[in-house]
This record gives structure tokens, sequence and C-alpha cells, in this order.
């Protein structure tokens, strides 16, 4: 028999009634997101976003000067400082992360967003960016921050970083 | 993930909801004008953002869109005739004109008055191109007609299909704008759908399975690049233009026609597809037409006489396991408007938005709904015009262009992604 006679086993169960008995199970736990401020434009705008309350998503701003030494000899490594307060590296943060988050309203975070870039790439994170145009020509910070972010939003809205991390379960 | 009243916000679109009094802002496609092909033809039920409606075209040629129901005992005008420059009830001969007013009542009076006191809702119904577009909203606030491209260009450069398609509006817009499926889902058609197959752009989709994403903001709304890599350091860039509220263009292949999408809600679990090719500079050739009209690139191929694809819920869309063995299809189901009906239906009349897992590659639909959604609240609560509704923004086109790395798609794009008559489109 290749033609389904229950209603359950046929794409007609795409009803409203049907959908009760889809599987319902807890979400599983959100993803591991840094989101990393890569200039003082960016900085105001993420540490208002980190009042807000998340899961799992911590909050950094990169320390001047920027880099580190390169710890390993192939990728630079990048200071952190989180809106808490304390410092830290990225090579740190990035362990049990699955995505890391540039946010950029100038190109003065070029250098930062090459590091986390390749330092991602090595690690198999996610990478994303949101450029905060705030109405100027955002053309170099988004050629900055392009070769390092897998997916690039250019906004005039700074909500946009707590729209994508709640849509992303942050 | 959206949370429960954010979905229900955006999914409904009834008469006093935010997102229905948003598309009652704009004008939208009611009918193709193929539905009523000549005077006093016969009239066609009509149902648009939940409301149930009649269209006719009466004996002079003007379109009328009416409340479906005689005002006198409550039936379907659908029963009535199109006679004499109205539409009359089948039931006891009441008539009405095109704006709705009741003309004849024949129980009353030759000279009484009361059929000036009958007129039913209404709603203006204009043909542009192709398409009849009518508008729900206030009249006061009425804007210019729609100036999307396809529907301006000469009637044999363009051609445009509907379909019915079982799920709300926005799962299915939400397809359009999701670029990152076209890498799996479509896969088997760049090698073989006569309206895809042979361009250049092709060979750089199926040799980058990873694309990169940018998104960013258009006066309208929204402008999504797919970036991968090409040859000699350079990327390929496939720009997709949204307009609010649900106005979709795919990015051109070859010298292939250009193609896009508008969906309009039926009611919040169904709504219209209207898919339209056109080529800004020539005629599509009769091989073209043949394969649209057949239901290649992505047309549907219908069941005659109506707008419901062949391939359907009731028959598991002709599901070809062999041929997604064989990579012909990606996911067995064949054409690729069917792929994607079959999946967004799939999901449920109205996605539960509350149990997805969003990934960063989904930006654009994230940023998507965060402008529908300030648009509605901004209307409502402000009475602010949303973007989309000023015909100036409906001049976009899509592109597909080989770009050095450090140029910007949107700022080495702009006539790329702009409509200038004439032109032709920018393609790979």
């Amino acid at each position: 028999m290749n033609r389904p006679i229950l209603l359950n086993s046929c794409a007609r169960a795409a009803t409203s009634a049907e959908a009760r008995f889809r599987i319902n199970v807890p979400i599983a736990p959100s993803r591991g997101t840094r989101v990393v401020a890569l200039d003082a434009g960016a900085e105001r705008v993420v540490r208002r976003v980190a009042e807000q309350p998340w899961a799992t998503a911590r909050f950094f701003v990169c320390k001047s000067p920027t880099l580190l030494a390169q710890s390993n000899g192939e990728v630079a490594d990048v200071g952190l400082l989180s809106t808490h307060g304390f410092e830290s590296r990225l090579s740190l943060e990035l362990a049990g992360a699955d995505v890391a988050m540039m946010v950029a309203s100038t190109d003065d975070g070029a250098y930062a967003a090459r590091a986390i870039g390749d330092a991602c790439t090595l690690r198999g994170t996610m990478t994303a960016g949101v450029v905060l145009a705030g109405g100027r020509d955002a053309g170099e910070t988004v050629s900055a921050l392009r070769p390092h972010a897998r997916v690039l939003l250019v906004t005039y809205d700074e909500q946009d970083v707590s729209e994508l991390l709640t849509a992303l379960r942050a | 993930m959206l949370r429960r009243e954010l979905n229900e916000l955006l999914t409904q679109t009834g008469p006093g909801t935010p997102m229905g009094e948003l598309f009652r802002q704009y004008w939208i496609p009611a009918l193709l004008a193929e539905e009523l092909p000549e005077n006093d033809c016969p009239p066609v039920r009509v149902k648009l953002l939940s409301e149930r409606l009649i269209a006719f075209r009466d004996s002079e040629g003007r379109y009328g869109l009416i409340d479906e129901f005689c005002a006198h005992r409550g039936a379907s005008l659908w029963f009535g005739r199109n006679e004499e420059g109205g539409l009359r009830c089948s039931y006891h001969g009441w008539k009405y004109d095109v704006t709705g007013q009741c003309v004849e009542v024949p129980s009353e009076p030759d000279n009484g008055t009361f059929c000036a006191t009958v007129k039913l809702t209404s709603y203006p119904l204009v043909k542009v191109g192709d398409i009849l577009w009518a508008y729900l909203g206030d009249p006061a606030k009425r804007p210019g007609l729609p100036e999307f491209e396809f529907v301006h260009v000469p009637s044999e450069q363009t051609y445009t299909s509907k379909r019915w398609q079982e799920s709300n509006w926005l799962q299915a817009l939400e397809g359009g704008i999701d670029s990152s499926h076209v890498t799996w889902l479509h896969s088997g058609a760049l090698k073989t759908d006569p309206l895809f197959k042979g361009a250049k752009g092709n060979q750089y989709n199926i040799g980058d399975l990873k694309p990169f994403f940018e998104v960013a903001e258009a006066d309208g709304g929204l402008f999504v690049g797919a970036r991968r890599n090409a040859e000699d350091g350079k990327y390929y860039w496939r720009i997709t233009p949204w307009i609010m509220p649900s106005f979709t263009m795919v990015p051109p292949r070859g010298d292939h026609p250009v193609h896009g999408h508008f969906w309009v809600p039926i009611d919040d679990e169904n709504c219209w597809v209207y898919t339209f090719d056109y080529h800004p500079v020539r005629a599509l050739t009769p091989a073209e037409l043949q394969a649209m009209k057949a239901g290649f690139g992505v047309h549907s191929e219908n069941i005659p006489g109506t707008y419901r694809p062949v391939q359907n819920k009731d028959n598991d869309y002709l599901m070809d396991r062999e041929a997604q063995k064989r990579g012909e299809h990606y996911s067995g189901v064949r054409g690729i408007a069917i792929q994607d009906a079959s999946l967004q239906e799939s999901m449920g009349p109205i996605v539960d938005r509350t149990k997805e897992r969003l990934v960063p590659a989904d930006s654009g639909i994230i940023k998507a709904r965060q402008k529908l959604r300030k648009a509605a609240i901004a209307l409502r609560d402000e009475g602010v015009t949303p973007p989309g509704v000023d015909p100036a923004h409906h001049r976009v086109r899509s592109a597909a262009i080989v770009l050095p790395r450090a140029e910007s798609f949107l700022e080495s794009c702009g006539d790329a992604v702009t409509v200038i008559p004439g032109t032709p489109q920018t393609s790979v």
C-alpha cells in the first residue's frame, strides 16, 4: 500500500486540530552567545542590552589595547571587559560559546573583528555582526566586519541587537 | 522565536487587528484580471483579509468589489445576475452597482427612495498590469497605485499566475525572505528547470553551500544579500528585496525573466500567492510562457478551472521518493513553488513560533518581523503611514552580481536594485 489511510499519516495532518498532537517538550537550553562591542558607540548600546534578562548570553567590550600577544602563534587573542566589570579573554569566552555577535558603530574595531572572526573560524563558532548605521554612511564599518561575520545586519535601529538575541533565545 | 502574543499580532489580518489594519494601508492583489475577462461576466467570490466579498465587472467595464451578501436577507450575490450596469440578487431582485449602492428594490414602488438608503460595503478595484488591485482601507488615505515594474512593462514582457496556499501568509512570506533554503530545497531546479538552468550564477550557488548573509534597511522594507565565493577573489551576490507588507523578488539568473511574489492573506489560515515573471527589456518567448503556464520556474500547475495546485495536501504533493533518491528533486516534490508550499503548509495553518530555534542566518526573517510589528504598532498608536505605501518604494529590482570583495553590495548596486525603465536586469 502506498497511500496513507489515516489523517495523521498524510499531508492533511497539517491542521489546527492535528497540531494538538505535536510533541510538546521544553525547548532546549539557549545558545551560548557572546556579544562584543567593538567601539565606544557600540559599547553604549551593548551595556543597555546587557541590563535585560538573558538566559546565557554574556556581554563584553574590547579592552584597549585590544589585541594581546598571539597566544598560539596563529590567532591573536582579544582582551575583553565584561559589562559586569571583570576582565577576560576572547579565547576563554569562546569556550562553550556557539555564537559570537560583534556590534560596531565605526570601523575602529576592525582589528578586533578580524581576531574574533579568525578565532571563531578556528573553533567552528558562528559569527554575526550588527552595524549600527545610525543614519551615517556605514560603508567602512560594514567593510571592516564583512569578512568576519557570516551574517551581517546593517540597521538604523539599535533595538535590533536585543531583537536578534531574543529570537536566538540567547 | 516569537512570544505567543507577537505571533498572533503578526499573523492575524482580519478587520480591527493591528496587522489587518496595516494591510489595509496598501493596494493588494485581489484577483487576476483574467478572472473578470469581459463586461457582464460571471461574478467571482473573493475572500481578502478575512472579509467575504464579491467581484464583478459591469456592463460599462467598471470593476466592483462589494460585500458578498445581499443587504435584504443575506443571500450570496455570487448567485446573482450581472446585467445592465449592476449585480442583481437572484433571490428577490435587489440590484447593486460597483460602488455597492443598491439601485433597485423591485418590491418597492417605482419612484421609491428606499434603495437609496441601502449600500453594501465596497472597495475600489483597479486593473494595473495583469492584476486587479483592491484597497480595503480608509478612502481618505488611499495611496497612489502600485508602481512595481512587473505590472508596468508591456504586456508581452510579463506573466502572472496565482495559487492557493493553505497556510498563514507570514510563513509563506518568510520563505521569500529566507535565501538560505534555496541551496537545499531547490537545488535540483538549478540544473533542470527551463527558467533557471544555464546561468553562470548557478555554478556559484552549487559551488558554495554556506553563503554569508547581509541584511540592510530599504525605504520600503529590506534588502537581503547572500554572498558566495566567486573566482579571482570576488564575491557572487544575490540580492532579494522585500517591500512591505508582502512583496518579494527573487534574484535573476542569466537572461532568464525575473520573478517574484505577493503573499495576500485570504484569512488567517490561507493565502493567495501571486507569482510573476517579467523581463525588463524584451518579450517573453513562447517557450518561456509555455514553461510558466506548465508550472516551471516559480509558478505552479493548477487544477484546470481553479487556482489550486495539482500537487496539494490531498495527494501528498505527489511526492516522488525515487526522484528524491536520484537528486532530481531534493525533497522529492516537483517544482519550486510546490516545494515551498509543501513545507510551509506542513508547519500547520499558523506555525507556532514560540517553539522555533532560529539561527543567525535567519536574520532577514527576524528583521522583517520586527519591521512589521513596529509598523503595525506605530500605525495603531500614532497613525504613522508604514513603509511600502509610497509607490516610490515599489521601484526596486532584485539583482545578481559579482563584485570585488571590498565592495558593499548596496553601495555598488544602487542602480542594479532600482528600476530604470528600459534597462535590463543585473544578472549573472
